[in-house]
């Protein structure tokens, strides 16, 4: 069973942001909702570097475990998704979220939440696969179609890789193998409680 | 981790705000940044000493909480909201319950002892009446809201199933968002008016050390408000500021200053409403079926004098001396 | 019910689909993994591409799910040519896939290319033709329309003469559209006509092309793969062509490369450098001349490829002696062992290659800072091979194909020049009498001292070039070397924010009897406001709502398909342009050769015909291999290609081709020329992408001994340096019919060509060449015999027809170093193509007036990687602008101390001209030394602090407006091109 993450990649992203429009252009997101973001950490200085990231869909979510309606669930390729229709927009899993990920629309009530939206892996949610209400509520599902994620397929430099666990580990070692340096597995540990040994 | 543990790390935290630095490379002839590159693990180490370091960056939208790449001390807010919170939760709302009843089971109603005198005393107008009222509907609403939030998931969605549990949770929200506001009001008022009955003396104190009454035959003397009354006064005046400051934060999330003050917020409003749904649950049994005449106080305003004299004979005394009981406080009974 | 996906079966069934190649064998591993992002070198995942497309089609899902085509264009947004794979359905653009096949961009895209479906979906397109009357906006119908704007230029061409109108041309056109829009001017009778490469690299052309034959990138961004040493130099290549770097980092990686960033900012492509050096604006001169200086002091030169194939390398020699270490380190601020180490590691760690940008060219010595930069690759002899070369990355999507069609003030299509031979070459390619383009030109009377010129000399003179077009318009006519000012503007897909002096050129706004800006997006010219009446918009549609070609910078040439049909009422350029020429009475002469088709607005020629009549002319550029069939067999096979050589495989229907065919791709498409991938790469034949460096600057060159006697030098190469195979094992000159004859090898002519070249040649056929010869008979010949066409020459190392022949150091117009403006004074006052340059005056005054104290902040600019050129385009589209809502100054925190300035406070950004100010806001940042600002270009819509949100038409103002840095940005030419000096002068910035 494939168990997909996502691995940024920092010693090649450049922060170009086509993982972003990709992203916004792939689920028709809204302006002001962020699914992704590419954050330069030490900006202006030698030593920046820039990661892009989303939802890392972890082992054993947070934001599933502090959900009050328990509207989380994860998939059998590992990946994390939510049920608008039960979720109340209460903000919980942005508490518990160490990476930012969840997004609300802005509604009317004092600064109250909508309902949460996150990077859904381009993997749409509960609704049936590839139709008209799965991508009204939660953008496409490239999975369905045997597709990855968009926002690592269009990575400028290859930097943000997407695919099973395993897979990307490997890619990301024989990288760092090959070029002798390696910024690290950007919240791996976080996310998945374990990082890339090289 | 202890609930205090939690509050000073968060506390820290909050004090703190902390971001990771890196050191900077020496002045050296060859500028690297290859070579000079921050790395993960600097970040993970920084951790160590400091679980709620946060990882901030810059990004170009104007989400500022966006530029806050990593902050794995959500996994403290999560350990807390599934450990402490259900704990402490359980514990008071489920250990006051248990303890009511044993006190019910143990002591059984307590009687007027000297039955009533037929003369019934004005204890609180209408408008004292209306605020506590109002804060006391509210609160209801807003505690099997909050509790909702916090129980719903293992008592109430089983029961109803997802839809509806999501249903009720829905309203349950915008009633705890919309009500917050007439509780906050009618808090804010009990507080203006009865504050000059509330101040702690040592009357208060021989009170408790005789138990207040409840324990044991006879009644301590007491003005207005008894001991025990004062004591539940400022639960709920401090409390209910609690309440308040953390309530309005967690309603204003943009305005919150990040997520780590949402989390402390969010704990410190958590475990002060536990605390005063207990603390309610035994008000409410005192002023109900705990003690005869009590409800009366608060249902039509008046109590019988004889009831009066025996939970609050300074403040009788006071009327008396005033003259108030024959003034026009003090009815025959019909 | 919950739908909680617990539920085993239904999970199952999704991974299987996301992965069941991986069990059925259709999708393999290695396939699974290049689809997850990776493996080094690998080809695109074809097959897995195939299951996707295949399971959308079967399913009764969503939009994309029925009828879905696949249609492949180019992003339009810089010179890297990444392709973009538009899914349509029933009409309308639903989707964008990775392109895994291309061999350029191998599905990648930045956040521009990833974001293009919204051009065609935008809502902020100019929707129908309008007219401003009295300050307000008026719709018309395109007959009213073209027929007001034509009635009106030759109103002003009967007064003022056809140079009064300006034809502004762009870098976005496709490189049929480019071609048309020159002709159009030449019909039309002026050589005032231009586009963004006057603002991007016409120095880097005039300079390269002065060294060693031809204006452009020498290799490749895929051959980048190879180099061992990487040097960027005024190039932010991670924000400007952000999928170039994935070649660069790459081979990083697989070479352990050096990367070596010189720039005054650690940009985001300084951040992934080995070595990063920063140094003061404007003194790229002093840093090439300081390398060299340890080059020559250590002997690290190549010798061998300098004997061979340089000429006057010892003039250089005589010139750098003066960039000693301290000299340099005073001038540019970098330490002399820093010097050292880069210099070292660039001449010996080879193949090496050099990387440029705006941030070289656009300077009052850009010329100069090219052929410095040129003559530091060939004392290194890296140039011509593979790794190596000048790898100049160019700006917009077409600015290198618009530039080899001529969109150019002083050439006609394919670096003809504007002699009488070329304007007869393309005469006849066309079809039109010569008598008819001369009788077309104005007479310019004498004024200013000047002589008069006859129409046939104006048609031989440079025009006015757009830096400089409100100067034009303002200057007092004596000094405008023209029948009259400028009177009319005619702008076609050109911003009006992308040059400095903005102050001055809302006074030549002003000025305009008449302004028309065809655009898909109001630009600047609209937002600047002043004017109220006879500004026209017309809107035109994106290249992804039509055909044609586009040649990237490598100068590969791709095929874009048409994705949707024009939106709105927009129409093509190729439409616009019949129309509006038909409206003029030239429709029939400049349009007969094409093949036309009935489009929105009317009739329209195909691209397909126009470039089937480039390739019948282009021969000097080696742009007549690349037929429309042949580009489209290219673009159904790019996975045939091989993303380090970018050959195509054996046995595939584009064998030994590369990608694209980048010129010079020689012959008739018959003749199957491979096209060159690197240039002047002598270890292959010359038939099958070798080359020399081409001899056009004469054949020998005469040099004055210590004795006073007089040699003279070869300008052809010597050594034994020459393509491989070539039956000439020397150098030679170009080959005309003379010079066949002369090696008896005009035998080898068929009768057709033989036919064609005496026609063509009348009394004096030996004088026939190979540009001229339009049956390509002689490059032919040549190409048989193992020779390049253009002959086999060397590069100059002294360009001896240009201002600096061998570059010096001069500090910038604006230079906050008064102490080294007397040793380095900038160029005394001259003319430059019919205006005044005035370097010095300027210069002088600026010390006298100590502007550098006043003014104590060296102020840059350049790319954001969110937004392209002027901006208003990229700016209209929602999920770009939301990445940068804001128009911003980097200061370095010393300096926002010192001033007070908080990060992400309004600042005024002061110039030291007109008394600009813009207001922005502050970024506090290390990216920028003390004493350095910067500020992106893309931004306007706001002037001096002022919101001009309402000069647009309503609902097609960007979503994001802000401050143009060209409004503080200063005076400043180059002597050669008159490229603006917009990457450097100063300022003052102030808490707001």
């Amino acid at each position: 069973m494939a168990r997909m993450k996502f691995l940024c990649d920092a010693d090649r992203c450049i922060e170009c942001n086509a993982c972003v429009t990709a992203c916004k252009n792939e689920n028709d997101v809204p302006w002001g909702i962020n699914r992704r973001r590419v954050v330069t950490i030490n900006d202006g200085k030698p030593g920046e570097r820039s990661v892009s990231m989303a939802c890392m869909h972890c082992t054993d979510a947070p934001c599933a475990a502090v959900c009050p309606v328990d509207c989380f669930y994860t998939t059998a390729d590992a990946v994390v998704l939510h049920n608008k229709d039960l979720c109340i927009g209460c903000g919980y899993c942005f508490y518990a979220c160490p990476f930012g990920a969840p997004q609300y629309p802005k509604v009317s009530n004092f600064g109250s939440r909508g309902k949460m939206d996150k990077c859904t892996y381009c993997s749409g949610g509960p609704e049936a696969d590839l139709s008209p209400a799965e991508f009204q509520k939660y953008g496409s599902n490239r999975l369905a179609e045997g597709k990855l994620p968009l926002c690592a397929e269009m990575c400028s430099t290859k930097s943000l890789l997407a695919g099973d666990g395993e897979m990307i580990a490997q890619i990301y070692k024989e990288r760092v193998v090959k070029r002798g340096y390696g910024s690290g597995a950007w919240g791996w540990q976080t996310a998945y409680r374990e990082t890339i040994a090289i | 981790m202890s609930l205090g543990a939690h509050l000073r790390f968060l506390v820290t935290a909050l004090l703190l705000a902390v971001a990771v630095g890196f050191a900077q490379p020496g002045e050296a002839q060859q500028v690297n940044p290859t070579a000079d590159s921050v790395k993960e693990q600097q970040f993970l180490d920084a951790l160590k000493a400091n679980p709620s370091a946060e990882l901030r960056g810059r990004v170009t939208i104007p989400d500022a909480k966006s530029a806050t790449l990593e902050r794995p001390a959500g996994r403290e807010w999560r350990a807390f909201h599934q450990g402490t919170m259900t704990k402490v939760g359980a514990v008071a709302v489920l250990g006051t319950l248990i303890a009511v009843v044993a006190f019910y089971l143990f002591r059984g109603r307590i009687r007027l002892e000297s039955g009533p005198s037929g003369q019934r005393l004005t204890r609180f107008n209408g408008f004292e009446r209306f605020v506590h009222w109002l804060t006391a509907a509210c609160f209801i609403v807003l505690a099997l809201s909050g509790l909702n939030v916090t129980f719903g998931k293992s008592l109430l969605l089983p029961l109803v199933g997802p839809e509806a549990f999501t249903a009720v949770s829905t309203v349950a929200k915008w009633a705890h968002n919309y009500l917050a506001w007439p509780f906050m009001l009618g808090v804010a008022l009990m507080f203006l008016v009865w504050i000059k009955d509330n101040i702690p003396g040592m009357v208060d104190i021989r009170w408790f050390l005789a138990g207040g009454g409840i324990v044991g035959k006879g009644h301590p003397a007491a003005k207005r408000f008894n001991g025990g009354q004062k004591a539940l006064f400022w639960i709920v005046v401090v409390g209910g500021a609690a309440l308040a400051v953390s309530g309005i934060n967690l309603l204003f999330p943009a305005e919150a200053g990040g997520v780590l003050n949402l989390q402390f917020w969010n704990m410190l409003h958590g475990i002060v409403g536990v605390l005063m749904v207990a603390t309610i649950l035994g008000h409410i049994y005192i002023g109900t079926i705990g003690m005869e005449g009590a409800f009366d106080a608060m249902g039509s305003g008046e109590v019988d004098l004889n009831w009066a004299k025996a939970h609050h004979s300074l403040w009788v005394a006071d009327e008396m001396r005033k003259g108030d009981v024959h003034g026009g406080k003090l009815q025959p009974a019909e | 019910m919950l739908i909680k996906r617990k539920s085993a079966d239904v999970q199952r069934g999704r991974l299987q689909s996301a992965l069941g190649g991986l069990a059925s064998g259709v999708m393999d591993r290695r396939s699974f993994l290049r689809r997850s992002g990776l493996v080094a070198g690998g080809v695109a995942a074809a097959s897995a591409l195939q299951i996707g497309a295949v399971r959308k089609a079967e399913a009764a899902g969503y939009g994309p799910a029925t009828g879905t085509k696949v249609v492949k264009n180019i992003c339009t947004h810089c010179s890297v040519g990444c392709t973009v794979k538009a899914e349509v359905a029933n009409g309308v653009w639903v989707g964008q896939e990775p392109a895994w096949e291309s061999p350029i961009n191998r599905g990648s895209h930045c956040a521009k290319g990833a974001s293009v479906r919204e051009l065609v979906h935008g809502d902020r397109r100019i929707k129908y033709p309008m007219k401003l009357v009295d300050g307000q906006w008026q719709r018309l119908s395109w007959d009213q329309a073209v027929s007001e704007i034509g009635d009106k230029m030759m109103e002003i061409r009967a007064k003022s003469g056809a140079d009064s109108v300006y034809l502004l041309g762009s870098a976005k056109f496709s490189n049929e559209g480019s071609y048309l829009f020159r002709k159009f001017a030449a019909f039309w009778g002026t050589n005032n006509v231009d586009h963004q490469a006057r603002i991007c690299h016409s120095t880097t052309v005039a300079g390269v092309a002065n060294v060693w034959g031809y204006g452009a990138m020498t290799n490749s961004y895929n051959d980048i793969r190879n180099s061992k040493t990487v040097l960027f130099m005024g190039s932010n290549a991670a924000e400007a062509h952000p999928v170039a770097m994935q070649h660069i980092l790459t081979g990083k990686e697989t070479q352990r490369a050096n990367v070596i960033v010189f720039d005054p900012r650690l940009t985001r492509t300084a951040a992934h450098a080995t070595d990063y050096v920063r140094f003061r604006s404007g003194t790229d001169i002093a840093v090439i001349w300081g390398l060299l200086w340890h080059i020559f002091q250590n002997g690290w030169e190549d010798k061998a490829f300098i004997a061979a194939r340089v000429h006057g390398m010892d003039d250089v020699r005589k010139e750098v002696e003066k960039y000693d270490p301290k000299t340099v380190e005073d001038i540019t601020g970098v330490p002399g062992e820093q010097m050292k180490r880069v210099a070292q590691t660039f001449a010996t760690v080879k193949p090496a290659t050099f990387i440029w940008c705006m941030g070289v060219t656009q300077h009052s010595v850009g010329t100069a800072n090219v052929r410095a930069i040129c003559t530091l690759l060939l004392a290194t002899g890296n140039v011509g091979s593979t790794g190596t070369g000048a790898n100049i990355f160019r700006g917009h999507c077409n600015v290198q194909g618009a530039t080899d069609f001529g969109l150019d003030i002083s050439n006609l299509p394919c670096y003809y020049g504007l002699v009488e031979g070329a304007w007869r070459h393309w005469a006849r390619v066309w079809g039109v009498d010569y008598d008819y383009f001369v009788s077309r030109f104005d007479e310019v009377p004498a004024k200013g001292g000047r002589p008069a010129r006859t129409r046939k000399q104006n048609m031989e003179t440079s025009g006015h070039t757009s830096t400089r077009w409100f100067d034009a318009a303002n200057l007092p006519a004596e000094q405008v070397d023209q029948k009259d000012n400028l009177k009319a503007m005619f702008v076609m897909g050109h911003g009006g924010n992308t040059i400095p002096r903005m102050p001055d050129a809302v006074k030549g706004l002003e000025k305009l009897d008449l302004l028309v800006v065809c655009d898909p997006h109001p630009t600047n010219f609209v937002s600047l406001g002043g004017r109220k009446n006879g500004t026209y918009l017309l809107p035109i549609c994106t290249q992804f709502e039509t055909s044609g070609s586009r040649t990237c910078s490598n100068r590969s040439v791709q095929w874009g398909e048409k994705v949707v049909e024009p939106i709105f009422e927009s129409a093509s350029d190729y439409a616009v342009i019949y129309k509006l020429s038909q409206k003029l009475g030239f429709a029939a002469p400049m349009f007969k050769n094409y093949q036309m088709v009935q489009g929105k607005i009317g009739l329209e020629p195909t691209a397909e015909s126009i470039l089937k009549e480039i390739n019948r002319g282009g021969w000097s550029t080696g742009y007549t291999g690349q037929s429309p069939e042949r580009l489209k067999l290219h673009m159904a096979n790019q996975d045939k290609f091989d993303v380090v050589t970018l050959r195509g495989a054996k046995g595939s229907p584009v064998e030994n081709d590369f990608y694209g065919l980048p010129w010079p791709c020689w012959g008739t498409p018959e003749y199957k020329h491979p096209g060159t991938h690197i240039l002047y790469n002598t270890s292959l034949e010359a038939k099958n992408g070798g080359g020399t460096f081409r001899p056009r600057f004469g054949l020998t060159r005469e040099r004055t001994l210590a004795d006073g006697s007089k040699v003279n030098d070869t300008l052809l190469a010597e050594g034994g340096s020459y393509s491989l195979n070539s039956e000439i094992k020397d150098g030679y000159p170009e080959f005309t019919m003379g010079v066949l004859k002369k090696l008896g090898w005009d035998k080898d002519l068929t009768p057709a060509e033989a036919a064609t070249i005496a026609w063509i040649g009348g009394n004096n056929i030996d004088a026939v060449s190979w540009t001229t010869d339009l049956s390509g008979g002689i490059q032919r010949v040549a190409l048989e015999h193992g020779c390049v066409p253009y002959g086999n020459g060397k590069a100059r190392a002294n360009a001896w027809n240009l201002p600096d022949p061998v570059p010096v150091h001069r500090e910038p117009i604006y230079s906050p170093r008064v102490d080294l403006v007397a040793k380095w004074p900038a160029r005394p006052d001259e003319r430059t193509l019919r205006i005044p340059n005035l370097h010095t005056s300027v210069q002088k005054a600026a010390v006298e007036k100590g502007i550098a104290k006043s003014f104590p902040i060296v102020l840059t600019s350049g790319r954001l990687v969110e937004y392209e050129g002027g901006g208003e385009e990229t700016r209209s589209n929602k999920w770009l602008a939301e990445l940068q809502q804001d128009m911003f100054v980097e200061i370095n925190p010393a300096d926002a101390a010192e001033r007070g300035i908080r990060d992400g406070a309004f600042v005024w950004v002061t110039g030291p001209e007109n008394n600009s100010k813009a207001r922005v806001k502050a970024l506090v940042t290390e990216r920028v030394g003390k004493g350095a600002a910067f500020m992106p270009f893309h931004f306007g819509g706001f002037f001096q602090g002022v919101d001009q949100r309402g000069n647009y038409p309503k609902g097609a103002d960007p979503i994001v407006l802000g401050e143009s840095v060209n409004t503080v940005t200063t005076y400043g030419y180059d002597p050669v091109t008159a490229m603006h000096e917009g990457k450097v002068t100063l300022c003052q910035i102030a808490a707001a």
